[in-house]
């Protein structure tokens, strides 16, 4: 993870580390200057969303070394707080008496539940797409991390918690939509900008919240608290005895990756035009643990282009049955390989050549004779 | 426990009593109990012994149940007949798998998870591509098609066939663990593994071994149930939830803790099943284990120890 | 010299076996101390009871008039109370200076640890740190590349990041090589004074080197404490110690 590091300066340089985030945030915000395809455009967008989901999972597991099994809890309730909130702007078009969604009017509900009168604010959903998954999760990790539960256990509790809560949504069908989500939901208006799922105005509005959340991440990261987490992942109860409160560490790293998916979850329902419970569901959740072990776990930029180019290549893969079969036999055994051979994924892969490459052309420049290489003091 | 199925064939063949009710019940809670106990039995011994949580045991199960069909209408091999080659064919299996994958995570417990994970898409997606994702049908063998009067119930005589079965495979299972070289070496083992290795005990070979029996009994557990449902590539994801849960509860590292937990599940959703609707019933099970592992992480049959 | 640490009746047994079986012992402000004893007469145990690690069944501790028995580990080490292990426990996946890093808790909060500027503050503590434990030039190497002898120095400058006022250490120079043995003692030396030692040992050499006292385990009891030619020539000890070829094989 250390880059060149001169050795007067403090921390190991931030400009080497955050070179390639930036890097990728360009890439991602000129797409469109020379993909003039609307249509491609979105389905880029989709799986720039799940880039950002499969960042959050990185912090969580990568950083925190808490493997998440139901990351897609987060997603999905933010998810449908956007859906909700755009449900509730549909009224004159698909909606009963009163503003009440098709839905409810069909199950025979009479009144708007409590728990959707507040989504009528658009404000309080974009709110409460992102505090309610890092509440939720504060609320589970304060449960969980406080009696010292760890590894495994961890996973566990988190995948039946993210099922039981998809079976309630499911069961709830006069309420939540059930098996078939929140459809026909209006277009999200900010600031006068329509969010068209097909516009270039949701491309950018994605393409903003990638960096806003790999920015967060990376200082997250390179806080101190950041390092105390990775200290944590590392060697858990040592840390506790330097007198930090391991739990409230755990929480807080929890919640911020719960946040992030939150964020998600709000973004997959402008660039789907839905909701459903199949985004809380194991499917995604597990593919997200793939892409981001499969780019690396313990790199934010790795995680990120692992979900973009596996699920970009799945979905391109999709068009064919035949194909698709194959290509989860593949998955699962690029997967397997991936776990092996490369615990840190692409990215740790990527490092590795990177450092080869540099100590071979310090090596050249040292017998060259120029070993005078300039200390910067620190900056 | 969705798949440990909660139908129980069988009726009362005589007088509705409230106890008649209640006998009923108990009858259709050792039966689910026996197969949660085939099926749990060889994830138990491998994340008691191993420490692995294996999530391609589902895929061994699966494996079984196809290995019979296979056998059954191409080689017209019945059931039971078949049992001792589908044992050695899915722990051959097992064998390769930890040869040749979990041999090389050692002291990586969650990467093990994910490595069998991904073992296990790979397992399920090579049978999908092999033959088909169509139901198949096992037959259930004919000498064991009718039913049997237990306790003034008519049951399925084969229900009951498998109640004796699950109950001769563990204490197999047991005897293998505490009365033989082999069982012994690996309990050293699981004790400290440099200090066997130092009186020449092979870790690796013990290893392979227990991960392979484990798997057998997985691939038989799968043969023996394939007659009361259909055979399906995805079948395994059921299994491998209830077993585990059957784990969880019965405490790491006891075989007899898994033997009361698959009981007392087989039971308790015999009696949720009948109570509520699905739904509920699975998302009781869940907050169950949830709270379960939170309060009591070693299980609620064994002792507590110090680690 | 005032009474600072003070273990009452302590016991703990594990499974049947009792580790510590009413164990009484008082360590004074500034003091360096040895704890030595036969395999299994509980010392570390003893260690693991002060930092919390292991939770008493009976007796107390207190530590500077704190009460620590009822309290989580980290409100321990916040009180002053700092560890090195037996097996060293450093963070592997961390450079050395993140280590130390890490180690410097003087605000151990998760919010105070936010702020974009709570790791430049201690820069040049941590290269001092550095120098004072030879690893200067591997600050930025990953510490699952320190040999063993480095790792111990890398968990001692830890322990001296955290600058707690009372040290346990387990045997911190197994592992060493002669030299660096003399070059932990001679750090431990410096310490005494400022910090409160409690150090565990097996070479008699190291700990004549470094100890005022020396207090002698036996059986998980306090067995004899003195300086070490008076606990070689109590009868007690000698008696503890056959078999096993004496005090110095220990």
């Amino acid at each position: 993870m250390t880059s060149k590091t001169s050795p007067h300066n403090g921390i190991p340089q931030l400009s080497a580390q955050i070179a390639p985030l930036l890097l990728v945030c360009a890439l991602v915000f000129a797409l469109p200057l020379i993909l003039n395809n609307d249509f491609l455009l979105n389905k880029i967008a989709r799986y720039l969303v799940l880039g950002i989901l499969t960042v959050s999972l990185a912090l969580s597991w990568g950083y925190g070394g808490i493997l998440n099994l139901g990351q897609a809890m987060s997603f999905g309730i933010g998810s449908y707080a956007m859906a909700m909130a755009l449900k509730l702007k549909t009224i004159p078009v698909h909606t009963g008496s009163g503003g009440l969604p098709d839905f409810m009017v069909w199950n025979n509900v009479a009144q708007l539940p409590w728990f959707w009168m507040p989504f009528k604010s658009l404000g309080f959903a974009l709110v409460a797409g992102v505090l309610a998954p890092a509440l939720v999760a504060a609320a589970l990790g304060w449960f969980v991390f406080r009696s010292r539960v760890t590894g495994v256990y961890v996973s566990i509790i988190t995948l039946a918690t993210m099922v039981v809560l998809n079976l309630v949504i499911i069961d709830q069908q006069s309420y939540t939509g059930g098996f078939n989500g929140i459809t026909d939901l209006a277009q999200l208006e900010l600031f006068g900008v329509a969010f068209d799922a097909y516009g270039r105005a949701t491309y950018y509005l994605v393409a903003g919240c990638v960096m806003l959340s790999l920015l967060v991440a990376f200082a997250f990261t390179h806080t101190k608290a950041g390092l105390v987490v990775q200290a944590i992942r590392d060697h858990e109860s040592r840390v506790r005895y330097f007198g930090y409160d391991v739990a409230a560490y755990q929480i807080f790293v929890f919640a911020l990756s719960a946040a992030i998916a939150g964020l998600a979850g709000m973004l997959y329902t402008i660039v789907m035009e839905f909701a459903s419970p199949t985004f809380l569901g194991v499917q995604i959740s597990l593919s997200v643990v793939v892409w981001c072990a499969v780019g690396g776990r313990q790199s934010l930029v790795g995680a990120f282009l692992g979900a973009v180019l596996v699920a970009g290549m799945q979905g391109a893969l999709s068009e064919s049955a035949a194909f698709l079969e194959t290509w989860t036999l593949v998955m699962g055994a690029l997967f397997v390989l991936v776990v092996l051979f490369l615990p840190k994924g692409l990215a740790g892969l990527a490092q590795g050549v990177w450092r080869a490459i540099a100590q071979r052309r310090q090596a050249t420049q040292e017998v060259a004779g120029t070993v005078g290489q300039t200390r910067e003091g620190s900056a | 426990m969705r798949a440990a199925g909660k139908r129980f064939a069988g009726g009362r063949s005589h007088g509705d009593s409230r106890v008649d009710q209640f006998i009923e019940q108990i009858i259709t809670g050792l039966s689910i109990g026996s197969i949660l106990l085939l099926v749990a039995m060889g994830l138990s011994i491998i994340y008691g012994s191993m420490g692995i949580i294996n999530l391609a045991h589902g895929e061994f199960v699966m494996l079984g149940a196809y290995t019979a069909w296979l056998l059954q209408s191409h080689f017209g091999l019945g059931l039971l007949a078949s049992l001792v080659p589908i044992f050695i064919v899915v722990a051959a299996v097992g064998w390769i798998i930890e040869r040749y994958v979990l041999s090389l995570l050692n002291n990586r417990p969650l990467d093990t998870i994910l490595a069998t994970w991904g073992v296990g898409i790979m397992l399920q997606q090579s049978v999908r591509l092999m033959v088909g994702s169509e139901l198949r049908y096992v037959q259930m063998p004919p000498s064991l098609s009718d039913s049997t009067d237990v306790l003034g119930f008519s049951v399925s005589s084969y229900r009951v066939f498998l109640f004796f079965v699950a109950i001769a495979l563990f204490a197999v299972t047991w005897l293998l663990m505490n009365r033989t070289t082999v069982g012994m070496k690996l309990r050293a083992i699981m004790q400290d593994r440099s200090v066997a290795a130092s009186f020449g005990i092979n870790a690796k070979r013990v290893y392979a071994l227990t991960f392979a029996y484990g798997a057998g009994l997985a691939g038989l557990a799968g043969a023996l149930v394939s007659p009361l449902k259909s055979v399906s590539p995805d079948m395994g994801t059921g299994y491998v939830v209830d077993a585990f849960m059957v784990v969880v509860l019965g405490g790491v590292q006891s075989l007899a803790g898994t033997v009361a937990s698959a009981f007392f599940l087989g039971e308790l959703s015999g009696a949720i099943a009948f109570l509520q609707n699905d739904t509920v019933a699975k998302a009781i099970v869940l907050l169950a284990i949830v709270v379960l592992i939170r309060f009591r992480p070693e299980g609620l049959f064994a002792t507590r120890v110090r680690t | 010299m005032t009474r600072h640490l003070h273990l009452r009746d302590i016991s703990v047994s594990f499974n049947g076996f009792k580790a510590l079986d009413g164990l009484n012992m008082s360590v004074g402000k500034g003091e360096l101390r040895c704890l030595i004893g036969p395999n299994g007469a509980g010392k570390t145990t003893a260690l693991d009871i002060i930092c919390g690690k292991v939770k008493p069944s009976a007796g107390s501790v207190s530590f500077d008039g704190v009460t620590l028995e009822d309290m989580e580990e980290h409100q321990i080490a916040r009180v002053g109370v700092g560890r090195k292990f037996q097996v060293p426990s450093v963070f592997r996946d961390l450079t050395v200076a993140e280590n130390l890093e890490v180690a410097r808790a003087r605000r151990p909060g998760v919010w105070a640890n936010l702020r974009w500027d709570a790791r430049r503050a201690g820069r040049e503590d941590i290269e001092r740190l550095a120098q004072l434990v030879g690893l200067a030039e591997q600050l930025e190497q990953s510490a699952a590349h320190l040999s063993h002898g480095q790792t111990q120095w890398l968990e001692i400058g830890m322990l001296v990041a955290q600058d707690a006022e009372l040290i346990l250490m387990d045997e911190p120079t197994a592992g060493m090589t002669a030299h660096e043995t003399r070059k932990t003692a001679e750090l431990f030396v410096r310490l005494k004074g400022r910090h409160t030692l409690v150090v565990v040992e097996h070479d008699m050499g190291f700990v004549k080197a470094i100890g005022d006292v020396i207090s002698v385990m036996h059986l998980g009891q306090l067995l004899a404490e003195g300086t070490a030619a008076e606990v070689e020539a109590h009868p007690d000890v000698r008696r503890a110690y056959l078999g096993s070829g004496g005090i110095t094989n220990a």
